[in-house]
């Protein structure tokens, strides 16, 4: 003790500029640097899908004519992939894996990490610089995975499901599929370390007093799909490498003829795939509650069922892996139990948006462009979520799985959800988060394209697969031309709208300072500590805790004596 | 913005202008337009569509579009048609009303500018019970029916009479059909099997009999496949080291088509599967043609001899009469024929070889017309039927066709192929 105070202040060297954003430990510039990440990532994939999409479109043969022409010893070309067919599956991988792993868990991340230690009334993370690292891990992974076209035999070509045998084919010939694996575990790395810093931050940082069952509803779910990460990520690791030994060390985990067994790897795969998709749009579900209730000037509707229902689908999100896999021929008991247990989850879903339905009951509705976001998810999270309970039953997902079905539902929640939630969260908290505002009125064109062109592609795809066009093809049978048609030009909306979006990101840094605390002027009913900072907070955020009221999560909105429920501070110590 | 409408505007148009100039001219096969009169042509248009099959613009071969909803072909398909309509009309008011309250809310609630005090109140314990319990009602109802259609599907059709079995093995990109079970004698279903194997959907399709229950069983040579016809309404993956298993009753009459349906290479896009449903006694007489396919390639290779040679008339009647040797009855005889026009088909089908054209291996003259292709195998039919006229003849009689393993019991199914 002695010794430390005689010791003299170790000298920190402080940066500014560029040298600042790259060596900062500050969660807030940590999440701006994820979230740029995510839309510059974005914004990749978004070509890669391009790509796929004018394939389609514009395939230059039906399945067909290259029959007839076979018949007549014409190879007759792809259009697009006439030189390089395997280029195709290389798109389908990487669109997948790069919307997946560095565009949209890590862009509910980029919200998480600013947001979090400011509703929990924290200083920062718990791990500042651990945060600092699984954000730069990110970079390394992503390079790996854009890399690899480069390299021979190209990217991965296996799908993002790396089914073996498959991904094992042309080992030592094409290490693009050795290099996406790589990419992946450094993904994995940085959010398994993301999970376990909101895990302790949460639990750990609240303000003094403050309870779990204060709480705002998006900690709540940063905090259950932390969880997730912390459990479930390890397990993908875990398969990938097997496919990694498999290629190079001559392992056999997936190879039938020498005992191994393919159809392993796809359960482990799963095991984390499927919790994966509630990663993906778990942490925006807790978000759109602030949303609704902001902009409906009303109090979120039943926080405790709120919670329950996050909570139970975290859990149910373990146990439903292989309706990803009915096909492979499991029991039908085990099959049936898959089913049923799939469909259970629409029960807290469906609570959920019953929720969000009574929070804006009987409020007085401000239609800014979060709040249509919100609403448009609601919209398209419906129609995806009933496609949902069809593919969940057994019978008929022998039918519709591998299929343009299965990818317009899985779209459809994606987009229709996660990106939708997206937005709206980057709308909401953009001016707390940068100090400007995005413009509304360039808002509402960027909703009404990307809601008509997520609507328009994801539904013409559902009709596609319904009437028999199989997934990761490119080529078709000529019955599916119109509906190809369709979808790419719903593709054209979603990338307009979305190129209008990153311009506006870029233009609101030459709007006007927003110089108040809550330009939403939300705070005298929301009460949240991330409204009662200036935009952007200071750093280190909080000294302490801010003097606004914290409201009864737990009652029915109105005291004993029947009137609204005003709520009382927190006692103003110093913060963690 | 209106800059921006006719930029969105711009790029439909791209869209829809573009495959007409991307596409290639449709390339005309060269085949020769047979009249359908003789039974045997009209069986080679049953069993083998896709050879007579190609339309004038040369746009492949005729499919009727099914989907797997509206056209359900099977007696699965059937079921799982009517569970997939049941299960949405019991989902469908939880699609339904919350569209309908969110257009409500929206219209009703939307803040008017006068001053109104919004509400209050943040929970209702007895809305939370109603709607955790209704989702949970309409879940037990879909589960049933469900679950039987499901054990339906995947419990091995013991109460169908009428039964058999094929083998099917995917391989990149292509499939192999064995059906199994064709012969009392073990050995002579090793002896000759039959098989039939697709690549791009062009050659043989899988023929199939309506009303008679099939079991597919599964597996792959290399990496994973499915095997997959919409309307028939079952897919299971093919997988190395694993039989997977299904089965179905066609009852539709017609050519079906599908695909590879899981991600299997570069190929994965025209992995196709086509099968022809046929009735029964169509079905037998497919079976007993198939049986004497390889007593009939010594005639086929007399008949068609390298290009540049002429027919040796002598080998060519040894090689008649050494058919008939083995057996002489009429269904022989016209499998001879049927296998003659097959064959035919099948060679105008592949490319021909380098530095021929297929006018030089019909033996007609260099730049020779569809017309002329058409009549030089004509003529080459009309000398195998001459021959077998004259040598049936001869001998007088068609007694011995009882004998021919074509009256082997073909509904028998062998218990092996019970997974």
């Amino acid at each position: 003790m002695t010794a430390a105070a005689v010791m003299p202040p170790i000298p920190i060297k402080r940066y500014t500029g560029l040298m600042d954003w790259l060596t900062t430990v500050d969660h807030k510039k940590i999440g701006l640097m994820y979230f740029w990440f995510t839309v510059t990532m974005g914004i990749v994939g978004g070509f890669f899908a391009g790509a796929i999409r004018v394939q389609l479109a514009t395939p230059g043969a039906v399945i067909e004519s290259i029959q007839a022409a076979h018949l007549a010893g014409v190879e007759l070309p792809f259009n697009l992939f006439s030189e390089n067919k395997d280029l195709f599956n290389q798109m389908v991988t990487m669109h997948a894996s790069v919307m997946i792993f560095f565009t949209i868990i890590p862009g509910f991340i980029a919200f998480a990490n600013y947001i979090v230690p400011l509703m929990v009334g924290a200083r920062d993370m718990a791990f500042p610089k651990m945060n600092a690292f699984g954000f730069w891990l990110l970079i390394p992974a992503a390079l790996l995975m854009m890399s690899s076209f480069f390299v021979q035999g190209g990217a991965a070509s296996s799908g993002w499901t790396a089914y073996p045998p498959l991904s094992l084919a042309g080992a030592g010939h094409n290490p693009g599929q050795d290099m996406w694996i790589m990419g992946v575990h450094l993904a994995g790395v940085s959010s398994i370390l993301a999970a376990i810093n909101f895990i302790v931050t949460i639990a750990s940082l609240k303000a003094p007093e403050m309870k779990w069952r204060d709480l705002p509803l998006f900690v709540w779910a940063t905090f259950f799909v932390s969880i997730i990460q912390l459990t479930a990520t390890p397990v993908l690791a875990a398969a990938v490498t097997m496919i990694l030994l498999d290629r190079n060390f001559g392992t056999t985990f997936t190879i039938a003829s020498d005992g191994g067994d393919p159809v392993l790897y796809q359960h482990i795969f799963w095991f984390y795939s499927h919790p994966a998709v509630y990663i993906m749009i778990l942490p925006g579900f807790g978000a759109i509650s602030h949303i609704f209730a902001a902009f409906s000037r009303k109090r979120v509707f039943g926080y405790a069922s709120m919670v329950f229902a996050v909570g139970s689908i975290t859990l149910l999100g373990f146990v439903v892996w292989a309706h990803h896999m009915f096909s492979v021929g499991m029991s039908p008991g085990l099959a049936y139990y898959f089913q049923v247990a799939s469909l259970l989850i629409g029960v807290p879903t469906g609570i959920k948006v019953f929720n969000w339905l009574a929070t804006m009951w009987g409020g007085s509705i401000r239609f800014t462009a979060a709040m249509m976001f919100a609403c448009g998810f609601i919209c398209l999270f419906v129609l995806g979520g009933f496609g949902g309970l069809i593919l969940a039953l057994v019978a008929v997902d022998f039918t519709l799985t591998d299929t343009y079905f299965v990818v317009g539902h899985f779209h459809m929640v994606l987009v229709g959800g996660s990106v939708m939630l997206l937005f709206a969260m980057t709308y909401y908290w953009w001016p707390k988060m940068t100090g400007h505002m995005l413009s509304e009125k360039l808002g509402k064109w960027v909703f009404w394209l990307m809601f008509i062109g997520v609507f328009v592609t994801f539904f013409a795809m559902h009709l596609s697969g319904a009437n028999g066009m199989a997934r990761r093809v490119p080529v078709y049978y000529s019955d599916f031309t119109f509906s190809n048609y369709l979808t790419t030009f719903g593709y054209f909306l979603t990338i307009v709208s979305s190129l209008l979006f990153y311009l506006d990101l870029f233009l609101s840094y030459r709007r006007p300072k927003v110089t108040v605390d809550d330009p939403w002027k939300i705070n005298d009913i929301q009460q949240s500590f991330e409204w009662a900072t200036s935009c952007p907070p200071p750093a280190y955020n909080f000294v302490t805790v801010p003097p606004i009221p914290v409201l009864n999560q737990m009652s029915d909105g109105h005291g004993a004596d029947g009137k609204p429920d005003e709520g009382k501070p927190l006692d103003s110590k110093s913060t963690h | 913005m209106l800059r921006l409408l006719s930029l969105v505007c711009l790029m439909v148009l791209a869209i829809w202008k573009v495959p007409a100039l991307g596409a290639a001219d449709p390339v005309k096969p060269v085949v020769a337009p047979v009249s359908v009169v003789d039974p045997v042509d009209r069986d080679v248009e049953l069993f083998n569509p896709n050879v007579y099959s190609l339309d004038e613009t040369g746009h492949g071969p005729k499919y009727v579009t099914r989907s797997p909803f509206t056209d359900p072909a099977s007696d699965i398909a059937r079921q799982v048609t009517s569970v997939t309509w049941f299960s949405s009309l019991v989902f469908m008011p939880f699609l339904v009303l919350p569209l309908l309250l969110l257009l409500y809310v929206i219209f009703k609630f939307r803040d008017q500018g006068d001053g109104r005090k919004p509400a209050t109140f943040t929970g209702n314990h007895t809305l939370e019970i109603v709607w955790t319990v209704i989702p949970c009602v309409a879940l037990v109802v879909v589960s049933i029916p469900t679950w039987f259609v499901l054990d339906h599907m995947e419990a091995p059709p013991v109460k169908q009479k009428d039964r058999m079995a094929v083998r099917v093995v995917g391989k990149q990109f292509a499939w192999d059909y064995q059906y199994l079970g064709m012969y009392k004698d073990p050995k002579a279903e090793q002896k000759q099997a039959i098989a039939v194997g697709q690549f791009l959907g062009i050659q043989e399709p899988l023929v199939l009999a309506k009303g008679r229950t099939v079991e597919l069983h599964m597996t792959s040579d290399d990496v994973n496949h499915a095997w997959w016809i919409p309307p028939f309404g079952v897919k299971k993956d093919c997988i190395k080291g694993r039989d997977t298993y299904a089965w179905f009753t066609p009852d539709t009459i017609g050519f079906f088509k599908g695909q590879c349906a899981e991600l299997c290479g570069d190929g994965h896009g025209i992995m196709i599967i086509t099968a022809a449903v046929v009735e029964k006694p169509d079905f037998e007489r497919w079976v007993a043609l198939q049986r004497v396919k390889d007593d009939t390639l010594k005639v086929w290779t007399a008949i068609q001899p390298p290009p540049g040679t002429a027919i040796d008339e002598k080998a060519l009647r040894d090689a008649v009469a050494g058919f008939l040797a083995k057996g002489r009855s009429p269904e022989r005889q016209s499998a001879l024929r049927y296998w003659i026009a097959c064959n035919y088909s099948t060679l105008q089908r592949v490319p021909p070889p380098k530095g021929i054209t297929i006018a030089e291996i019909f033996g007609a003259a260099k730049g020779g017309g569809a017309a002329e292709i058409a009549a030089a195998i004509s003529t080459r039919r009309a000398k195998v039927d001459v021959l077998l006229k004259e040598l049936a003849a001869v001998a007088g009689t068609s007694a011995d066709a009882g004998t021919d393993a074509a009256r082997d019991s073909l509904t028998s199914v062998v218990a092996g192929a019970q997974p």
